[in-house]
């Protein structure tokens, strides 16, 4: 059958253009059917992944492993010792891509006009880099510079509601490992905005300082990690899970459930609008071709007459409808592209602040859908609308000759 | 003379309604390599119906018919399509070129699916054309062609494939009598040098008084079949 193809491909993108306003129309049909989709799944994505990242790339990471009772509890009294040499080395396997030690407890700031709560994060800068895409939100002043840096950060928001700036000192104080409140006071050396209103609540120190604070020692109450590819994350888990069997080891879909369900729930809502833009383009294409190939009996009669066979008059109206439908996937897509590039640095939803603070959304969004995505769903409405021309195809290949030839 | 069509008994009925139509009642013919016949009748004497049968357009609904010694009945539609392009040309009544093909795309579609290679086919779509007396006019598309050019590319395109068999119903109909002269002429000329049985449906008188043979049918029966002049060699 491909023998026929460089004379059927050209045959049949003539006879597209025989009706050229009912073509036209059907090309619009595809076109805007496939923008459609397309900007819905990259605004989706957006939100999924826009929101998946933020998160994971803030303090989350691929997975985290606590002291037994710690996420019920987040307090100093749910420590955990130092990595052990088993520990150690599942952290350090390939499969990791980096690991930090976090001290993470409740607190309360007070500047010299007011008093908030926030959570206090000791952190290791240099290994935080790997995991956190903090460090480079800092927006004024510095981010911290070593374990026993003796400054903090903390959120622009929170120091706005604190009545406070860079320079100026604040008192943190915590419950420490032995009980007493702890208190100490530190310099504000930087002020970050994260991409999410609820991200601005934490105050970050050096590790040691805070671990010094609390009377710690070398203890801390979480170890964050990433891997390589997430596709092997459950694989991590579990043999973090047997080098510390005393420990909790959650991945990230467990510690952010509303972010995982808002991922899970896009992909399938995805689906379910490619499915409904599906049908309603797959109705309007087979009415098409039916029209086409009614007016066209004739001609198929002839066809066979000249001595095409039947299966080639089902390619020859299938070529048809794939030309139809390819041009005006190619078109839609076109359009998805030029729609989606202005936004390449972020379509500002400011005027919905609120209500993506609720759902704990950025109001920030990166609509955009890899080259993969936009190729899987374009080839995807071109071959099941191709399907759907394959009834006419049959309907114009099983009439005789004489009778359609008398149509 | 060896028949390269034969008809025993073909029979042809449609369905109108309640009602049983018999096109065709028992039809017993045999045509030999190389004639010029005609077929003429009234209308629905079931002249086109024959065509149709012998042509693998249409099934009989009785007997048998044998082209070039095969029996077509049990043939799929896929084998009949393969006959009709190896070894029966048409022409038809309406021209019935394919509308967005040049004259030359036109004759050339049938050497395409012939799988004839690229230079070979388009020297003989050509040369048909010329034939015809339709060069220069080869990237005309139908509709920039009179009613008498059409018949002459469509006559092009049954003939290029060099068929055993050329089966026409009413190819003078819409012809005015120049044109209607010059594709007699046409096909008495490649009946004598290429050997290509010819079975014509006609009305026309014109195209009668030059067959070798002259059948005429009435109410789907054979009531006339005389050789008019001697047989051309098998």
């Amino acid at each position: 059958m491909k023998e026929l193809l460089p004379l059927l491909l050209p045959l049949g993108w003539r006879n597209l253009w025989r009706n050229p306003r009912r073509t036209l129309i059907t090309l619009v049909v595809v076109a805007v059917g496939t923008w459609s989709v397309l900007i819905f799944a990259a605004l989706f994505n957006a939100l999924t992944t826009g929101s998946r990242d933020t998160t994971l790339r803030f303090l989350t990471g691929h997975g985290q492993l606590h002291a037994a009772g710690y996420l019920d509890d987040p307090s100093v009294s749910h420590s955990m010792a130092p990595p052990d040499a088993a520990l150690r080395r599942a952290l350090l396997a390939p499969a990791i891509a980096a690991w930090t030690e976090r001290v993470r407890v409740p607190a309360v700031v007070q500047s010299e006009y007011r008093t908030r709560s926030a959570t206090l994060v000791g952190v290791a800068p240099q290994s935080e880099r790997a995991l956190s895409d903090l460090p480079k939100e800092v927006i004024e002043g510095r981010y911290l510079s070593g374990v026993s840096d003796p400054g903090v950060v903390m959120g622009r928001d929170l120091a706005v509601r604190l009545k406070t700036r860079i320079g100026k000192r604040v008192i943190l104080m915590a419950q420490a490992a032995d009980g007493h409140l702890a208190e100490v006071g530190l310099t504000i050396v930087g002020l970050y905005a994260a991409g999410k209103p609820a991200e601005d609540e934490f105050v970050f120190t050096g590790l040691d300082t805070a671990r010094s604070m609390l009377g710690l020692g070398a203890r801390s109450s979480e170890i964050s990690f990433a891997v390589r590819d997430e596709a092997a994350l459950t694989a991590v888990v579990a043999e973090l899970r047997r080098a510390a069997p005393t420990l909790d080891v959650e991945p990230w879909m467990e510690l952010a459930p509303l972010v995982y369900t808002i991922e899970t729930f896009g992909r399938y809502y995805t689906a379910v609008w490619l499915l409904i833009m599906f049908i309603l383009m797959a109705i309007g294409l087979v009415n098409t071709q039916l029209m086409a190939v009614f007016e066209r009996q004739r001609e198929f009669g002839l066809l066979q007459a000249l001595g095409m066979r039947p299966r080639h008059i089902v390619l020859q109206v299938v070529l048809e409808s794939a030309l139809l439908v390819g041009t005006g996937v190619l078109a839609g897509a076109v359009l998805a592209v030029a729609a989606l590039a202005p936004f390449r640095r972020g379509l500002d939803l400011g005027f919905l602040a609120p209500g993506a603070e609720i759902m704990g959304e950025s109001r920030i969004l990166h609509p955009a859908l890899t080259a993969v995505e936009g190729l899987a769903y374009g080839a995807i409405i071109w071959l099941l609308a191709v399907a759907a021309a394959l009834w006419p195809a049959l309907s114009a290949a099983q009439a005789r000759p004489a009778a359609a030839m008398s149509r | 003379m060896t028949a390269i069509i034969e008809c025993e008994a073909v029979e042809r009925t449609y369905a109108q309604g309640s009602l049983t139509v018999p096109a065709l009642r028992g039809i017993d013919l045999a045509i030999g390599r190389g004639d010029f016949a005609t077929l003429a009748g009234p209308s629905g004497s079931g002249k086109t119906t024959l065509l149709s049968v012998i042509g693998g357009l249409d099934r009989p609904t009785g007997g048998e018919i044998l082209i070039d010694g095969s029996p077509i009945g049990a043939m799929d539609s896929a084998q009949l399509a393969a006959l009709r392009l190896h070894k029966i040309g048409f022409v038809f009544q309406g021209y019935s070129l394919i509308p967005v093909l040049s004259a030359l795309e036109n004759v050339e579609f049938i050497l395409r699916l012939l799988g004839l290679p690229r230079a070979e086919r388009l020297a003989r779509a050509r040369a048909m054309l010329h034939e015809v007396g339709l060069s220069g006019l080869e990237d005309r598309r139908p509709a920039r062609l009179s009613g008498g050019q059409q018949q002459r590319v469509a006559v092009a395109r049954a003939l290029a494939p060099r068929p055993a068999i050329v089966l026409a119903d009413e190819p003078t109909a819409n012809l005015d009598s120049g044109n209607a002269g010059e594709l007699i002429k046409l096909m008495e000329r490649l009946n004598a040098a290429s050997g290509i049985t010819f079975l014509i449906a006609t009305h026309d008188t014109r195209v009668i008084a030059h067959a070798r043979r002259h059948i005429e049918m009435t109410d789907g029966r054979i009531t006339l079949d005389e050789r008019v002049s001697g047989p051309a060699a098998a």
